[in-house]
């Protein structure tokens, strides 16, 4: 009976998502699961309502409920993408990348009672994609941040050092163990040794940021023809060319040709490109974000 | 499916901006989906080398694994008239199985699709319209992509 009512609950919220009333839904779902609250759908609707409200600890919470009813194994496509971004909200990208890419490889290989839309496994990539975007930007700040650190540190220790040496030579002026001429040589000295010094770690500093780097193009190899976006999980067909597998999936649907050659090709035909997959991530690992001038 | 189109427009901007091959030149793409190519046919008598013809490029939602809708533009200032080719209707219009649903794949590119529409224009030898160029203009109501153009004549 209780389940029944929290049924009726969610289906009201339901329609007021439909029709833009967000907080109204969010209120409804929230009923319906004080009514009965091991339904986990009515928590993946809920989530759904909070990524509008932009709530991403309230998404993230309603997801693990849902997963956590479902079973961390079962299939929950819809929960673990909502999860994804509920992450991606809170900054945390690589526990983002993690869910986008078990709520892909549910949609890839679904259980036969799943209802996936036709359009998920398009939606799903894409969001993998922005997932690994974010995870490797992250990454790579953060060492940028680490190295402008240390650089600065290692400057501040040069400076120490050279005003050590200079009041060592003015000490020894005092105490004229040094003549005029021979100090001001010194000091001279000690300054340009010090100015080679900065260059030199300014010069190394600067060969190792990427920022500086001229804007390398991305290997041909890496990129989908048809979207021009850097591929995650790359298919092959009989032509030895590859695709990203969402993408060639959709152009499949349209018209099962082969986009190179027109020769007919179905999903069937296609083949996992592993090698092309490892290469692709090694790609992701060796500071793509820099590489790419328009990241988002 | 939004988001492919975006993205994949945005690239192809920034590539175009960079080198084209020549008598091609971008006009505007101030709508991402709505661009405007201006283009000039090199060697060929029945083109003039300084006339130009605008080409009007729209993009759906669904761009790549759709094809864009391509047509000429007539227009007076600027000056830009509708090429004279067996396979071009007077209002611009164009037959070209690269366009439509069988021939269309998603590896072509605005760039592409320049190159074939100049080289079809380049390679031409009849400087005449297609037969039924009035009737089709007159009582045509159908987007370019919906029309089923029967292609019997190669040799052109």
């Amino acid at each position: 009976m209780a389940s029944y009512q929290a049924d009726q609950l969610k289906e009201q919220g339901n329609a007021a998502f439909r029709n833009g009333e967000y907080l109204e839904a969010e209120a409804l779902y929230t009923q319906a699961v004080q009514k009965y609250s091991r339904n986990p759908l009515i928590f993946t609707n809920r989530a759904n309502v909070r990524i509008r409200l932009m709530d991403w600890n309230g998404v993230v919470n309603d997801c693990s409920k849902s997963i956590e009813i479902t079973g961390a194994n079962a299939h929950n496509h819809k929960a673990w993408y909502f999860l994804a971004q509920g992450q991606l909200g809170l900054h945390h990208p690589n526990e983002a990348l993690t869910s986008a890419l078990t709520a892909y490889d549910q949609v890839l290989h679904p259980q036969p009672t799943a209802k996936i839309s036709p359009k998920d496994l398009e939606t799903f990539s894409a969001f993998v994609l922005k997932c690994k975007k974010a995870k490797f930007a992250a990454r790579d700040l953060e060492r940028l941040r680490r190295q402008g650190d240390l650089r600065a540190e290692l400057e501040s220790l040069l400076e120490t050092q050279r005003q050590r040496d200079l009041d060592e030579v003015t000490t020894q002026l005092g105490r004229s163990q040094l003549g005029n001429i021979e100090a001001s040589e010194r000091s001279h000295e000690i300054t340009t040794t010090l100015d080679d010094k900065i260059t030199s770690l300014r010069t190394v500093f600067g060969a190792a940021d990427p920022a500086k780097h001229e804007a390398r193009e991305v290997p041909d190899y890496v990129i989908d023809m048809i979207t021009f976006e850097p591929m995650h999980d790359p298919v092959m067909t009989k032509n030895g060319h590859s695709y990203e597998r969402a993408t060639i999936y959709e152009h499949l649907k349209r018209s099962p040709t082969d986009p190179l050659t027109r020769d007919p090709l179905t999903i069937k035909d296609l083949r996992p490109n592993f090698g092309l997959r490892a290469a692709c991530e090694a790609f992701w690992d060796s500071g793509a974000s820099e590489w790419i001038a328009d990241w988002s | 499916m939004a988001g492919m189109s975006g993205k994949r427009l945005q690239k192809e901007l920034a590539k175009i901006q960079g080198v084209l091959p020549p008598g091609i030149s971008l006009v505007s793409a101030e709508d991402l989906r709505e661009w405007q190519m201006d283009l000039i046919v090199p060697d060929n008598p029945i083109y003039p080398p300084d006339e130009e013809y605008r080409l009007r490029f729209h993009f759906s939602a669904n761009y790549p694994i759709e094809a864009p809708e391509v047509v000429f533009m007539l227009l007076s200032n600027p000056e830009r008239k509708i090429p004279m080719h067996p396979h071009i209707y007077s209002n611009g219009i164009i037959c070209l199985d690269l366009l439509d649903k069988q021939g269309w794949s998603p590896v072509h590119n605005v760039e592409s699709v320049c190159i074939s529409i100049q080289s079809m224009l380049a390679s031409n030898t009849k400087a005449e319209r297609p037969p039924g160029d009035a009737e089709f203009v007159r009582s045509n109501r159908s987007r370019p992509r919906d029309i089923n153009f029967l292609y019997h004549d190669p040799t052109v």
